[in-house]
């Protein structure tokens, strides 16, 4: 069976994939982005905090999958098998560019704009809604597109808690000796990551037009 | 001046080692041993290996934990690998894609004789024990609904949760046979998931009853009980060294190192010498030297 085939025979059965898919990954850089900008900000203000933020986000990015899972597992709330297990673990690798962006969008800029901000008489609230966020929000969604385009890639991997997802084909494949079935997961995976980094993109320059 | 002196013997003993090292990767006398990328694999791989370097006494080059039956069969038939271990109800079903049969004699012959014709591989005599599907559930469950075959479990059924691996409820010889044989159906579909991942659900009670291999240690680590499997719907599934005819041909001495290991592990040695690495830590090759001194002397 080719994989033409495949699509036309199952062509529902795909479908509900690609929305879990697109679930997992929006859901879990969603609550990346509630976490990670936030934490961010809090980096600009605390720099005493930023080895230890940054060097936690850094090492969740190196724990396996599978091991991350396997943690997960016996804890409530955020444990179990399912969905709610696989964002718990996608939020987790999405955190580091987020965070990272957002702290240095807003160190990156220069000073002079800061220091024009406070001679104006802005709060410090002022001075980050008005002046610190909207320049740095080119940088912060160059984060975000990161974030996004791995975690397309990254949640195939919620195929092995239960989750399912466009994982579910490449597992299935994997297992029995199908390039079919790996393919019917990989390809829609990946274009829809090219998605998601052009759509991403062209945001980004919008917005990195408008700061200048 | 003495400087310059030590440096130029650096510099000669670093080029030097990358010529050994080219030479190495090109060298013939060097058998590579695959395998799948599950303990009893790596422990059989390692086996195999140090069995070829102390018999045949052939550079051995190790490229265990690949993936799965495809990616090692895909490497075995490309030349990449020159062995690994692999068993006959799998290799029968999920490579040569025939219906799964119960006898053991014939599903090794017909094994055999296929991987000869197709692939120019040779199957060795098995090595004594069999890696089967293990239906398992939680002690206290077994004993609290009086769980000993797999058609006890019909019973409760309805109520109960499944966890799965992929190939389990993919393959000719997995679920959907099992399920039609045993008259099984749960609550709700089997949870798909990562094998490993199965026994943790299992053992947190997450799931109630998930599909293991019958020589893990882990079976008795957490406390598991398989049930028999009373309808004899699962194919024998004997492990055996599947290795190359070109590499047979090539060196003489990897047949007979083989042919020593025929039958020499049972399924409760098998499952001990797993326990070792899943339960106890203990590092892969020196489980191998320590079971190949005492058992293959």
């Amino acid at each position: 069976m080719n994989l033409w085939q495949f699509y036309s025979r199952n062509a529902h059965e795909v479908l509900g994939s690609v929305g879990q898919h697109v679930f997992l990954v929006a859901i879990s850089t969603g609550v990346a982005i509630v976490i990670g900008m936030p934490l961010g900000i809090l980096l600009t203000r605390r720099a005493g905090w930023r080895p230890a933020v940054l060097g936690l986000a850094n090492v969740f990015q190196t724990i396996p999958s599978l091991a991350l899972f396997g943690f997960l597992i016996p804890l409530p709330l955020i444990g179990g098998i399912g969905a709610r297990t696989a964002i718990v673990a996608l939020v987790v690798y999405a955190l580091l560019p987020i965070v990272r962006n957002t702290y240095q969008g807003i160190v990156g800029l220069d000073p002079a704009v800061r220091e024009a901000g406070r001679g104006m008489g802005m709060t410090d609230w002022q001075l980050l809604t008005q002046v610190e966020l909207p320049l740095a929000f080119g940088v912060i969604l160059a984060g975000v597109r990161v974030a996004t385009v791995v975690g397309v890639g990254t949640a195939t991997i919620a195929a092995a808690i239960g989750a399912g997802g466009l994982g579910v084909y490449i597992f299935r494949g994997v297992a029995v000796v199908d390039d079919t079935l790996i393919l019917a997961g990989a390809l829609p995976a990946a274009l829809m990551a090219l998605a998601a980094d052009g759509l991403l993109g062209l945001a980004e320059r919008r917005f990195a037009w408008r700061g200048r | 001046m003495t400087v310059g002196r030590s440096d130029g013997r650096t510099v000669g003993s670093v080029i030097l080692a990358v010529i050994v090292l080219l030479g190495a990767c090109g060298s013939p006398g060097r058998i590579v041993v695959g395998s799948k990328n599950f303990t009893e694999s790596d422990l059989l791989g390692e086996i195999v290996a140090q069995q070829i370097e102390r018999r045949a006494g052939l550079a051995v080059e190790r490229r265990l934990h690949l993936g799965g039956t495809f990616v090692c069969h895909q490497a075995i038939t490309s030349g990449r690998i020159d062995l690994y271990v692999e068993y006959t109800g799998t290799a029968y079903t999920a490579v040569l894609k025939l219906a799964p049969v119960q006898d053991r004699d014939s599903v090794y012959r017909a094994v055999a004789a296929e991987y000869r014709r197709r692939f120019a591989l040779v199957w060795g005599r098995p090595l004594g024990f069999d890696n089967t599907f293990a239906i398992l559930v939680r002690r206290a469950d077994a004993e609290r609904y009086r769980l000993n075959a797999i058609s006890d479990l019909a019973r409760v059924a309805s109520r109960w949760h499944a966890g799965f691996g992929y190939e389990f409820l993919e393959r000719a010889d997995g679920f959907p046979g099992l399920a039609r044989t045993y008259g099984l159906r749960f609550a709700a579909p089997p949870t798909a998931m990562d094998l490993g991942l199965t026994y943790r659900a299992l053992a947190d009670g997450k799931v109630d009853v998930i599909a293991g291999n019958s020589t893990d240690g882990q079976i008795a680590a957490l406390d598991l009980v398989p049930l028999q499997d009373d309808r004899h719907y699962f194919p024998p599934y004997q492990a055996a060294v599947v290795v190359r005819a070109q590499t047979l041909a090539r060196y003489r001495g990897v047949a007979a190192a083989l042919a020593e290991l025929a039958g020499r592990i049972s399924d409760a040695e098998m499952r001990r010498l797993n326990a070792l690495a899943d339960v106890e830590h203990r590092d892969i090759a020196s489980i191998a030297r320590d079971w190949l001194r005492a058992s293959v002397p």
